[in-house]
């Protein structure tokens, strides 16, 4: 499907390979060797069989292979998205449990309204504030650039930002939830500490969606956050598939899309994973501990 | 306390495994230079290099038989002297002796030899074939009909023949340009496909490391045959965002910068950095192109028309700050060695009068442009000047790639577009775009066809005086302007700004002219 909506899409790769120079028999002779002589069908059969050997082809426009490229900037978004995640979710909860337990105070109000203001800015405003603010004047990060965890942070925290707002948000509404629920008034009667109510009952049975919407979140970054890829000049999947998109260098878009298909159903499959974990109503066989 | 679960342990650990993956300092290293790229370079092949920012970082690693000069005059390179016969159909190079690769092995003229023949051949799908394909023999060679190319003769080691079909006044320009550059054939048996990431030259810099979409690296050649490099050597670091890009400049972490449009009136103001920017008329024209094949604008009395219908000296102060110089015609004023042709000008009146008589007023005419905010707005300036001299203009925006495929079709009736030198000669900004045998693709998009024309830039490109060359292109670029294919907007000149530590920093009008061997601390 997305070969021949690719295909179906205006614009022609030859014609940016070819430069501004290029005689109809040079664009026809690289129209040939990229195979865009064929029919559309064929081309797919061909990109198939070529899959089923483990290659992913070569960028028209480099000449690598797609394969190497992905190898290398696959880590580099594994890395942005872990990153921000780990910003994002225990900032998150912790902010949502804070205004679900302060809720109807002015705490809960205040940071209610910050994080509605989170989720609603762009991330190449916030991007752009953080860069000038943390390089430009208190010049503590380098503004762009891929490399170790100094790099790492402002991309990492741009993109934390709206999923922290959000986070906060689900376990503010998760908590109140299980807070008038009968377990919880029981837990205290038997005289448990109330540090230990809020981690272990409270939290536990409100990590549910939170860990839905983090799942969801982390899947997005790895099909890449192109926006904040391109301003902090991080050399992510996002990145080299938008490249890919305009130049219409297709077997380039083509191995994005794989790969970030194959892991957005991997995270799926982890987050499955993790939901009998927290919640042991949820495991067929086994006891419950 | 809840202890995580296995799974969840299991995932911190890898999310901070990968964290902590691949750290590097990635802060700048004493003596070298850094410049800015905006995207990573897609080649350093020189067979398949087309784009300017290929062929600047092309121009430090390699050299050709000849090279430009800070005044754009072809001067010696690897070839120190050369004769020619037969009114510059017959040339024969002489190369210096002791030039090496970066590998260690002389260059001799069998590599030049090889590296022209690699361009042509049909294997290697080149799409800079046209540089070349004038030698005797090509042609053929191209075509598989012959096995040689029989106009590039190896006479001894140092020696190399070239013979053209018929004498060609720009060729001498042609080998200044990057598909002209010598290879080593062993460094491309040796990576084949990779030579493009694996590029091995004679220049003043090598390639010492490439973090594709991050950093390319070039350190000094220590051996290099002619002035050695100031710096320890250069790093184009890729920043795709511009301001991205001048928050790098203003922390000293780039030692150039081109400067962004937005930021032009900051920079040109600022106290501090306003010393620092240098500029240079650059070798181009902007321009609203007509399709000349179809009604409306087979007709030149109304493409005149819109001409009188734009006030392009009031865009170019306003608009576009004055970065630039009017274009009295396709020729920029750096290359043009006669009178400019006579200025249309700004009338409104007579504009509209002319629309009305030819029955146009009210008529929709598609304005192609791509999807660049700048040229978007400027394309809604020259939609309100066209309606109030009754044409109705809509504006299509295209992404890059479709744009290019529908102009190069013929599918607009007026594009927005620019041309670049590929080589300083008034040839370059008249046969490629005018010439009724490129139509499309090949750069004439406007499919103008005049065969007097035609025959005038013939008669420039064979002439063997610069008198009688001139003659023609002056009388070409007479007729094109009177004709008006195009609206000539306007030359735009660079504008860059360097870091104060930075001595003998200077932008060219062509890309490959830096060797990048002048500048230093």
């Amino acid at each position: 499907m997305t070969f021949s909506l690719m295909k179906a899409l205006p614009g022609d790769p030859v014609y940016t390979m070819a430069g501004e120079r290029a005689d109809p028999e040079t664009i026809e002779k690289i129209r040939k060797d990229i195979g865009g002589d064929k029919s559309v069908l064929a081309q797919y059969m061909g990109y198939v069989a070529m899959l089923a050997k483990g290659d992913l082809g070569r960028s028209y426009y480099t000449n690598r292979r797609v394969l190497d490229d992905i190898l290398v900037k696959a880590p580099n978004t594994i890395r942005l998205a872990s990153m921000a995640m780990l910003i994002a979710l225990p900032c998150g909860v912790m902010l949502g449990l804070i205004m679900a337990l302060s809720r109807k105070t002015r705490t809960d109000r205040i940071l209610s309204a910050v994080s509605v203001f989170g989720l609603s800015i762009p991330v190449f405003w916030s991007g752009l504030v953080l860069m000038f603010v943390l390089s430009l004047k208190l010049k503590v990060l380098p503004p762009s650039g891929t490399g170790g965890l100094k790099y790492l942070v402002l991309p990492a925290l741009t993109l934390a930002l709206p999923a922290m707002a959000s986070m906060s948000r689900i376990t503010r509404v998760s908590v109140v939830e299980i807070l008038d629920m009968p377990f919880i008034r029981t837990a205290r009667a038997k005289g448990i500490a109330e540090l230990r109510i809020t981690t272990a009952h409270i939290l536990r049975n409100a990590l549910i969606p939170v860990v839905t919407v983090a799942g969801l979140d982390f899947g997005s970054y790895l099909s890449g956050a192109v926006l904040t890829e391109t301003i902090f000049g991080w050399d992510g999947i996002g990145r080299f598939a938008m490249e890919g998109i305009v130049k219409r260098d297709y077997p380039v878009i083509l191995g994005c899309i794989l790969i970030t298909t194959v892991s957005f159903i991997m995270m799926n499959f982890f987050v499955d994973l993790l939901y009998r974990h927290i919640d042991p109503r949820l495991r067929t066989g086994g006891n419950v501990d | 306390m809840i202890r995580p679960p296995a799974v969840l342990r299991f995932g911190l650990l890898l999310g901070f495994f990968f964290i902590c993956l691949g750290c590097s300092t990635g802060s700048r290293q004493d003596g070298y230079l850094y410049y800015r790229l905006n995207a990573d370079p897609s080649t350093l092949d020189p067979a398949y290099v087309v784009d300017v920012t290929g062929g600047s970082i092309s121009a430090k690693l390699y050299n050709g038989l000849v090279k430009l000069d800070k005044r754009l005059n072809v001067v010696p390179d690897i070839a120190e002297r050369w004769d020619r016969h037969d009114g510059g159909r017959i040339l024969t190079f002489f190369l210096r002796k002791g030039v090496r690769f970066s590998n260690g092995r002389e260059v001799t003229a069998d590599d030049f030899r090889y590296s022209f023949k690699r361009i042509l051949a049909a294997e290697t799908r080149s799409p800079n074939t046209w540089v070349l394909d004038r030698i005797l023999g090509a042609r053929e060679f191209m075509k598989g009909e012959a096995s040689d190319v029989a106009g590039i003769e190896v006479r001894d080691k140092y020696t190399l023949r070239i013979t053209l079909t018929r004498s060609f006044g720009p060729f001498m320009n042609l080998l200044t340009m990057t598909a002209a550059y010598v290879i080593p054939k062993e460094e491309v048996d040796r990576y084949g496909k990779d030579f493009s990431v694996h590029p091995a030259g004679t220049g003043p810099f090598i390639l010492n490391d490439w973090r594709h979409n991050t950093e390319l690296l070039l350190r000094a050649n220590d051996h290099y045959f002619a002035d050695k490099a100031k710096v320890r050597g250069i790093s184009y670091r890729i920043i795709p965002e511009d301001l991205t890009a001048v928050t790098e400049f203003e922390l000293g972490n780039l030692d150039v910068l081109a400067i962004p449009v937005n930021e032009f009136s900051r920079f040109s103001k600022s106290g501090k950095w306003g010393p620092f920017i240098s500029s240079a008329r650059g070798l181009n024209t902007y321009y609203l192109g007509f399709n000349c094949s179809r009604a409306p604008f087979n007709n030149a009395e109304l493409r005149r028309a819109v001409a009188q219908a734009i006030d392009i000296d009031k865009i170019m102060d306003t608009f576009y700050e004055k970065r630039g110089t009017i274009a009295r015609g396709p020729v920029p004023e750096l290359l043009r060695q006669w009178g400019p042709p006579a200025k249309s000008g700004y009338n409104p009146t007579a504009s509209r009068q002319t629309t009305k008589g030819l029955g146009a007023g009210g008529k929709v005419i598609n304005l192609y442009v791509n999807s660049d905010q700048e040229v978007l707005d400027l394309a809604e300036i020259i939609q309100s000047y066209l309606r109030a001299s009754g044409l109705d203009v809509r504006i299509r925006q295209l992404e890059w790639s479709a744009y290019k495929a529908a102009i190069n079709n013929g599918e607009a009736d007026m594009f927005w577009l620019s041309w670049w030198a590929d080589y300083p000669d008034p040839e370059n900004f008249l046969f490629p775009l005018f010439h009724s045998s490129n139509h499309g693709p090949a750069g004439n998009r406007s499919r103008y066809t005049n065969k007097v024309v035609d025959a005038l830039i013939e008669a420039g490109q064979n002439a063997s005086t610069t008198e009688e060359r001139n003659l023609n292109y002056m009388n070409a670029e007479k007729i094109i302007t009177d004709e008006a294919p195009w609206v000539f907007f306007w030359h735009k000149t660079d504008y860059t700004v360097s870091s104060p530590r930075l001595k003998n920093y200077r932008i060219f009008p062509v890309y490959n002219i830096d060797k990048g061997t002048e500048v230093s601390f």
